[in-house]
């Protein structure tokens, strides 16, 4: 009878996959992903495009609250930061696609390392409160510096082309982000299973521990929140190309927050639980709308739109009070349950 | 001078309302240490709540008020009966997390119910007023400062002499000895989060009487935010006294400096604060070095 993975050496600890199991399952998921957009309409790979951007930027915020345990509110300003200087670049500099979506990160990384150092003396809801205060001045400063960001008017980004190839369509789109999307959770996953992602950890089950046991805190948490800010400017840059259109209302302080409650959905520090989430959440907001519609348009617009509003802080509260573990959690009871399968343990 | 007189004095007058959300905040960390994301929440609620009363009755503008501190109790229990005793012994991220879906849902709960234009808040005192010299106060405003005072003066007779008030004390200072010690923790909770309400209630009515209501309201909630941090999490005068530090920053900052400041200059002097004291100005300094 199975009774559990057994790791048995260092080696197998930190693989990338646990078992040949695996393995396969991850091979039917590429598989299905590359042939998705030939059988989904425009308008669904769409919103499938728009789903893997957000999870781009959430598994770079789990990497920072969920596995180094530093809660920040400031994601929506590390996305504008990164939609900005791609859109700048593209629109006003004619710079290439492939040149703008690193240019983005690194940019939202720089800043990154700007909010990290006075985080090195901050501690949970000191912290969130001063990247809350971030995300307020960001949008502030973009505002304010029409010179460059065009103000309040936004700037239209040009169509998405990759070596001279144009990705007029959504689908052809979707694979650009589809390699976005598979290198950022790689990095994610490698991250998490090396010499970094133990330290993380380290840091966040006990920070005064991790020191004392080698670990330099202050480093590592500034490469934390380096690293996870990166993640969000490319999502941002993405963003940028997605919808053809920045502006400061696109990366709005309730972004930060819908990221945040995406990895609590989804299960905190799991990279697969942070895709989940992000399907979940995004997905539940397009179930609602289907449903609104559904309705005939019988309720107004702006109650539609409160409803919603509505039900997303219910969800929340009601996954945080039944299921703090999120949906990934809720997955792992079951798996255990059928293979231990007729015992409890 | 006169400008900064009056950029000051109206200042300061804004500054009351922070500060009366930021004692707020400051109460709930200090009793449960959790921060509620929901105060201004809270706050824009019971300001309709006053809205609809007041236009179904006409009462004075105490009397209003009375009914609605009463009211904001009755709230504030409800809230954490309902939202926040559940979550207790989970961390508390988790219930921080919990008040941002409630401040998610009382926003669409308020402007399902009354709209999304913005009213006015009919009472007695409306437009009424009394000039100092080159300054003229609204009736509302002198008010808010009185009863800024009034909570401060309230909250320190509370928590020095009332046996509740030492009981809470001890909790906040360590709660599972204060336990031990037979003090009802659940109980104090509950009459933290009533208690906070009442001060949302209390800043509510005001700021619906000075600025009127709309479904913004709750940002003020947010731009508290700089007041509880400038004055240390944990205490409830420095909660105040930052509060008007912060009215005042925002204003002379807007009128010498530039034009949007006032959005911001509040959080760019809590990122500079907190590098040098993380713990606010008034905060209890916890001494951890890694």
């Amino acid at each position: 009878m199975r009774t559990g993975v057994i790791q048995e050496s260092y080696g197998e600890l930190i693989s990338l996959f646990r078992n040949p199991t695996q393995i396969y399952w991850t091979w039917a998921l590429a598989i299905i992903s590359l042939a998705a957009p030939l059988l989904l309409t425009s308008h669904v790979t769409s919103m499938v495009n728009g789903m893997m951007i957000a999870a781009v930027g959430v598994i770079g915020l789990n990497l920072l609250t969920g596995t180094t345990g530093l809660i920040s509110f400031g994601h929506a300003g590390f996305l504008a930061v990164g939609g900005y200087t791609a859109a700048i670049l593209s629109a006003d500099y004619g710079i290439a696609l492939w040149l703008c979506l690193p240019a983005g990160g690194l940019m939202a990384a720089a800043f990154g390392l700007l909010v990290g150092i006075p985080s090195l003396r901050l501690k949970g809801l000191y912290l969130a409160i001063t990247t809350l205060a971030f995300t307020i001045i960001i949008t502030h400063i973009i505002l304010s510096a029409e010179s460059i960001t065009h103000g309040s008017a936004g700037i239209s980004t040009p169509k998405p082309a990759i070596f001279g190839l144009e990705l007029a369509t959504d689908k052809s789109f979707y694979y650009l982000i589809l390699a976005i999307l598979t290198l950022a959770v790689l990095g994610s996953a490698n991250i998490k299973r090396s010499r970094i992602g133990r330290a993380f950890l380290a840091i966040r089950e006990q920070d005064i521990a991790a020191r004392a046991m080698g670990v330099p805190v202050a480093r590592y948490k500034l490469y934390a929140f380096v690293v996870s800010s990166f993640y969000a400017g490319v999502a941002g840059a993405l963003m940028a190309y997605h919808i053809r259109f920045v502006n400061v209302d696109s990366f709005s302080l309730i972004l930060s927050i819908e990221a945040v409650s995406m990895i609590i959905v989804g299960g905190l520090g799991s990279t697969a639980g942070a895709v989940i989430g992000v399907v979940f959440v995004l997905g539940l907001a397009e179930v609602l709308n289907y449903v609104i519609n559904l309705t005939g348009g019988s309720l107004g617009s702006l109650s539609a739109l409160e409803l919603k509003g509505f039900i997303y802080g219910l969800t929340i509260v009601l996954f945080l009070r039944f299921e703090p573990d999120g949906l990934i959690g809720i997955y792992r009871e079951y798996k255990n349950r059928w293979i231990n399968w007729p015992f409890r343990y | 001078m006169d400008y900064f007189i009056l950029l000051s004095v109206s200042g300061i007058a804004m500054g009351v309302i922070y500060g009366l959300i930021g004692m707020g905040y400051a109460l709930i960390f200090k009793a449960t240490s959790v921060v509620n994301f929901a105060q201004g929440e809270v706050m824009m609620l019971i300001s309709y709540m006053a809205y609809s009363i007041a236009s179904s009755w006409t009462l004075p503008f105490w009397g209003l008020l009375v009914v609605c501190v009463a009211l904001s109790a009755v709230v504030g229990l409800l809230i954490e009966r309902v939202f926040i005793r559940p979550m207790l012994g989970q961390d508390v991220f988790s219930t921080v997390m919990v008040t941002i879906g409630l401040a998610v849902m009382i926003r669409a709960v308020v402007v399902m119910i009354w709209g999304a234009d913005p009213m006015v808040l009919p009472t007695d005192i409306g437009d009424s007023g009394v000039e100092f010299g080159l300054v003229f106060l609204y009736t509302s405003q002198l008010y808010a400062i009185g009863l800024l005072a009034l909570c401060v003066i309230g909250m320190w007779a509370f928590l020095r002499f009332s046996r509740m008030g030492v009981a809470m004390r001890a909790t906040a200072a360590r709660e599972t000895t204060a336990l031990l010690m037979g003090i009802n923790v659940t109980r104090v909770y509950a009459l933290a989060w009533a208690i906070a309400a009442v001060i949302a209630g209390i800043a509510g009515v005001l700021l619906g009487t000075i600025y009127g209501l709309g479904p913004d309201m709750w940002t003020q909630g947010l731009r508290a935010f700089p007041a509880v941090i400038l004055g240390g999490l944990d205490s409830v005068f420095g909660a105040a006294i930052s509060g008007i530090l912060i009215g005042l920053l925002e204003n002379l900052s807007e009128g010498y400096i530039g034009q949007g400041l006032k959005e911001i200059s509040g959080f760019l002097v809590i990122l500079v604060v907190l590098m040098i004291r993380p713990y606010g100005l008034f905060g209890t300094p916890e001494i951890e070095r890694v």
